[in-house]
């Protein structure tokens, strides 16, 4: 562009010339004075043109300079006496958090496995409730875990202590530089001395630019024919990174040169090199250009600045050359060639001894893994922080302003959950005879109490930040709605309990569109007239579960599913009662939630506190709960999930958990074996699975034979806790042989599995609402479920005849 | 500023509860068992639900009434029930309450809330502290939450039910205080034929 123009302009010229060439000494003479102006009008330009330079310089250089994204923190370990965790778990946590192994625990973020103890010094950290100091403790541990914990550094006793939170990611524009600032006075000093080494030898005496060294570069590229050497400064590299494109022409050059100087004349060295150090490229990630060495530290490291090695301070000037061409990740050989050679130079510089230039030369690179196509370690997550944060900050204040973000990530269930979807999947895959690669998944672990997203996946390809399937693949949900219908029936104690027999007999409903709905089992077949109503639960019959949510009302259940915590407005067809509503992963683990809570909601959250750039407090999410449902009715729910865990479709669970551990939960399968899907919780996790494929084909899995395999594989690494049946203030546990024979026409089931055990004393305490405890129910050794279905068949009998009824006898008055 | 003040109060005795040194050793699991001692009003809008006034008695009477002497009692204060850990953040937090600091305490008796997610002393002293944020629902919620975890411990539901009834007279729902006053009462009498 810029040489067109001219070109196109000679051709008026031309005439002009022409006209003028006659009087040509006279001319030359009258031209004196004009050339002379010219000179000065050009002096005056260059020399407004420097001042508004001037200005420019300075402006940005002491205005806000940098854009800060929004960093992102996952949940503090927290450290004390009965911590459920083995040394080898907390070191390797340790270790993802940049700790390192060391034979002496003088410095922050190095730990030492000492007999059967662990020294840690932990690091300095400024959380959202102010600072904590570092300190050194030591962990003693039992089979259970963490079993003492206490100073080492003399300091005060300690109950407790959080570790450092590891940072998971930045909040930046789609395309945009993320930086960590530094100060030069908290480097490790090799940082700088060695940058002035390897890129600017007179830096402290050159004025900006330094002639010298041009020449030399100058000379070198003549020789060669080409541009090999750059005599850039480093406050040229600066200036060149801070206010100029990438141009490569002798304009820019000149500019550069000139704000060099300016920036030199304004600026005191410790200025330009802690700029520099916080402006210098140093790789790319995504669309995240990694800006300054603050950041490069945790993007290769996983660390903060001052505890790195002289070997991994050496990598990193050397990278300066050219962060792509010398990627460790990509090149390693390359880049641990050039930071062999930046160690020589810090070796003849006489700031690393010879001890530390042997070892450092015989480290490895020592850089974190990382894969290709990962933008940030748990995008996922961070695509749910990001929604949770919208509305309340603007996308300016998340991407500029430096925030701090603690969240409830915790990143040891979110690295095996992953692992565990990726891995499952594939498994599941091989010994199905499915098509490799075909499934898809997606999943969500909560707290239970508290409602916090402890980790949350989208996809089996967990680093790649695609469809985020855990907030926004919605699936019918099959079977994980019945709960819902069940808590519904049982929230009515007059006329529900959990042996209350249901009718699993085949069922037509006329629909308002003129079709026919006709459920049906996943057998096929009908189970009689009187299946209990926890048994109907337990194998997730259709037929009962269809006839019951009828009987009791579509839009009372669609009323629960709203306490529970859904927000969505489904359609009042009888078939929802079997899952017909669409939701994402992360809706389901809401209403879950609930159930697990007890019937207290949450909302869960994946935010605890956001603080400004230095700490002060900006906006917390306290803790809220409200009792939506009645705890009674969710515990008789809860209980009966419990058997579906115990004795149901959700009973595989137990060849890898540990059978003391109660847990409850559902699986859900759809139409065509679509979805696969399983939610369910101990005391302090709940997990949601759902299996499926983004082409919406058939999966070919059931809820037991997809979701359920990961979820308990998922729950199993999250240290589970079980669920303490502590029964509310309004229910009562009363022993009960259940022994249940469905019998009579229509019931083609296998009669065997209906055997419970004769003996009085394997009685199982069965929850009732108090008041509502049906009467007769005395000796341990009658059968109480033949016991009821007559007394069901009596009260139908009178229903019919009184029109209104109860058949169930309060006992208590 | 007169229910200000009462509602300071009853944070104090609240927190100042769970100060006290009694020390026991032995902890009580939560049960929730036939024995159990009934309110003698059910919690509003169920009272129509739960007429009943005595003691359960399940015919035949397959459970003896185990009589307080030869049952642990459950823990009445936040010292038996917590661990080492949890007991330093619960007295990091009573400090930050008492010094008004109410947002740091209830963020500190979170943390403790991760440590033992279902301890019913770390809800209770939420709710005390979502009652002096002057949060009565919120209090309210937590309160019974802890009634919730709990399980049958009387020491426990009376200071819930005292700390609902405040919330509900912040709220301006006298009847409902009342009606959570006469539980707590009725709690605190079950508590004293224990500890007797």
């Amino acid at each position: 562009m810029a040489r067109k123009t001219p070109k196109s302009r000679r051709p008026a010229r031309r005439p002009s010339k022409k006209r003028t060439a006659k009087p040509r000494r006279g001319f030359i003479r009258r031209l004196v004075p004009y050339v002379f102006l010219l000179f000065c009008l050009g002096a005056v330009v260059v020399a407004a043109y420097a001042v508004y330079l001037d200005g420019e310089v300075r402006s940005q250089f002491e205005g806000t300079r940098w854009t800060l994204p929004a960093k992102v923190y996952a949940a503090p370990l927290e450290l004390y006496a009965g911590l459920d965790l083995s040394r080898s778990e907390i070191v390797s946590r340790l270790q993802r958090q940049g700790y390192r192994s060391s034979s002496s625990t003088d410095k922050a973020g190095t730990y030492e496995t000492v007999g059967g103890s662990l020294d840690v010094h932990t690091r300095p950290f400024a959380f959202w409730d102010g600072d904590q100091a570092d300190r050194e403790i030591r962990m003693g541990f039992d089979s259970s875990g963490v079993a003492s914990l206490r100073p080492l550094d003399g300091g005060d006793d300690l109950a407790l202590i959080r570790l450092d939170p590891l940072m998971i990611g930045s909040i930046y524009p789609t395309q945009g530089e993320d930086r960590i600032l530094v100060k030069l006075d908290e480097v490790p000093p090799m940082l700088p001395a060695g940058l002035i080494t390897v890129e600017d030898r007179d830096f402290l005496h050159h004025w900006g630019v330094s002639p010298k060294s041009i020449l030399r570069a100058a000379v070198a590229n003549l020789r060669a024919g080409h541009v090999v050497q750059g005599g850039s400064t480093i406050t040229q590299q600066l200036v060149k990174n801070f206010y100029l494109n990438n141009q490569q022409t002798l304009v820019r050059k000149a500019k550069e040169a000139l704000m060099a100087i300016l920036l030199d004349a304004h600026y005191s060295k410790p200025e330009i090199l802690e700029a520099y150090l916080n402006e210098v490229y140093l790789g790319q990630d995504g669309g995240r250009a990694i800006h300054g060495f603050g950041l490069a530290s945790y993007f290769y490291f996983q660390k903060p600045l001052e505890e790195l090695q002289p070997n991994e301070i050496a990598l990193l000037v050397a990278m300066v050359k050219g962060p792509s061409y010398y990627d460790p990740r990509r090149h390693p050989e390359r880049v641990k060639a050039r930071r062999n050679l930046v160690l020589d130079m810090f070796h003849d510089a006489g700031f690393l001894d010879d001890e530390g230039w042997a070892v450092a030369k015989k480290a490895d690179l020592g850089v974190t893994a990382r894969s290709s196509r990962t933008t940030s370690q748990y995008p996922a997550f961070i695509d749910l922080v990001r929604r949770q944060l919208h509305g309340q900050y603007d996308d300016a204040d998340l991407t500029d302003d430096g925030l701090r973000i603690f969240t409830t990530l915790d990143p040891a269930i979110q690295a095996s959950t992953e692992e565990r979807i990726n891995k499952g999947l594939s498994d599941i895959e091989r010994a199905r005879g499915i098509t490799a690669d075909s499934l898809q998944s997606a999943a969500v672990v909560t707290s239970v109490e508290g409602g916090r997203v402890l980790a949350l996946v989208g996809g089996r390809d967990a680093g790649f930040a695609g469809f985020n399937r855990a907030l926004d693949a919605r699936r019918p949900i099959g079977s994980l709605m019945k709960p819902v219908v069940y808590l519904t029936a049982l929230s009515e104690p007059s006329k529900y309990n959990v042996i209350t027999p249901l009718d699993d007999s085949p069922l037509a409903v006329k629909l308002a569109s003129g079709d026919t709905w006709r459920p049906q089992n996943y057998s096929k077949a009908s189970h009689g007239r009187n299946v209990p109503l926890h048994y109907a639960l337990t194998h997730s019959y259709n037929l009962a579960t269809a006839r019951l949510a009828l009987d009791v009302g579509i839009p009372n259940v669609i009323e629960t599913l709203k306490k529970l915590g859904y927000t969505g407005d489904p359609l009042a067809v009888p078939s929802l009662s079997l899952g017909a509503v669409d939701m994402a992963p992360m809706q389901v683990a809401q209403i879950y939630n609930t159930l697990a809570g007890g019937g207290y909601y949450t909302p869960l959250l994946a935010i605890r506190d956001v603080t400004t750039r230095e700490g002060e407090p900006l906006n917390r999410y306290p803790l809220q709960i409200k009792r939506v449902v009645d705890e009674a009715p969710v515990y008789l729910t809860d209980w009966v999930m419990q058997r579906v865990a115990r004795y149901g479709t959700g009973s595989s669970m137990y060849k890898v958990l540990p059978n003391s551990v109660n847990m409850a939960g559902k699986t859900g399968t759809t139409d065509n074996l679509r979805d696969s899907w399983f939610a369910g919780f101990g005391a302090n996790r709940l997990a949601v699975v759902w299996v499926g494929r983004d082409d919406n084909q058939s999966a070919q899995l059931t809820g037991a034979t997809g979701a359920l395999q990961l979820w308990t594989r998922i729950m199993n690494d999250a240290n589970p806790r079980g669920i303490l049946d502590v029964p509310p203030e309004k229910v009562v546990d009363i022993p009960l042989r259940m022994r249940f024979s469905p019998g009579g026409a229509g019931s083609g089931a296998n009669q065997d599995l209906y055997q419970y055990a004769q003996s009085c004393g394997n009685a199982t305490d069965v929850p009732f609402i108090r008041g509502y405890v049906p009467d007769g129910l005395s000796g341990c050794d009658s059968d109480i479920m033949s016991e009821n279905a007559a007394r069901a068949r009596q009260q139908q009998q009178q229903r019919e005849s009184e029109d209104e009824g109860n058949w169930l006898q309060r006992i208590f008055r | 500023m007169i229910m200000n003040k009462r509602l300071l109060a009853v944070l104090a005795v609240i927190l100042l509860a769970g100060c006290a040194t009694t020390q026991r050793t032995t902890t009580y699991p939560p049960t929730g068992s036939v024995s159990e001692p009934p309110p003698s009003t059910e919690p509003r809008g169920e009272t129509s639900r739960l007429p009943d006034r005595n003691p359960p008695q399940v015919s035949g009477g397959q459970r003896e009434q185990p009589s307080p002497a030869n049952q642990p009692l459950p823990p009445r204060t936040a010292e038996e029930a917590s661990s080492p850990a949890v007991r330093s953040l619960l007295g990091r937090a009573d400090t930050l309450a008492r010094n008004g600091n109410m947002d740091l305490a209830s963020s500190t008796l979170e943390r403790a809330l991760d440590l033992e997610p279902r301890n019913p002393f770390i809800y209770q002293r939420l709710a005390a502290v979502k009652l002096a944020q002057g949060q009565p629902g919120q209090a309210e919620s937590m309160a019974r939450k802890s009634n919730s975890v709990g399980g049958d411990n009387p020491f426990v539901r009376a200071d819930n039910w005292q700390l609902i009834a405040e919330a509900r007279r912040t709220a301006g729902d006298r009847q409902g205080a009342s009606e959570a006053a006469a539980q707590a009462e009725n709690y605190h009498r079950t508590s004293l034929q224990l500890t007797r």
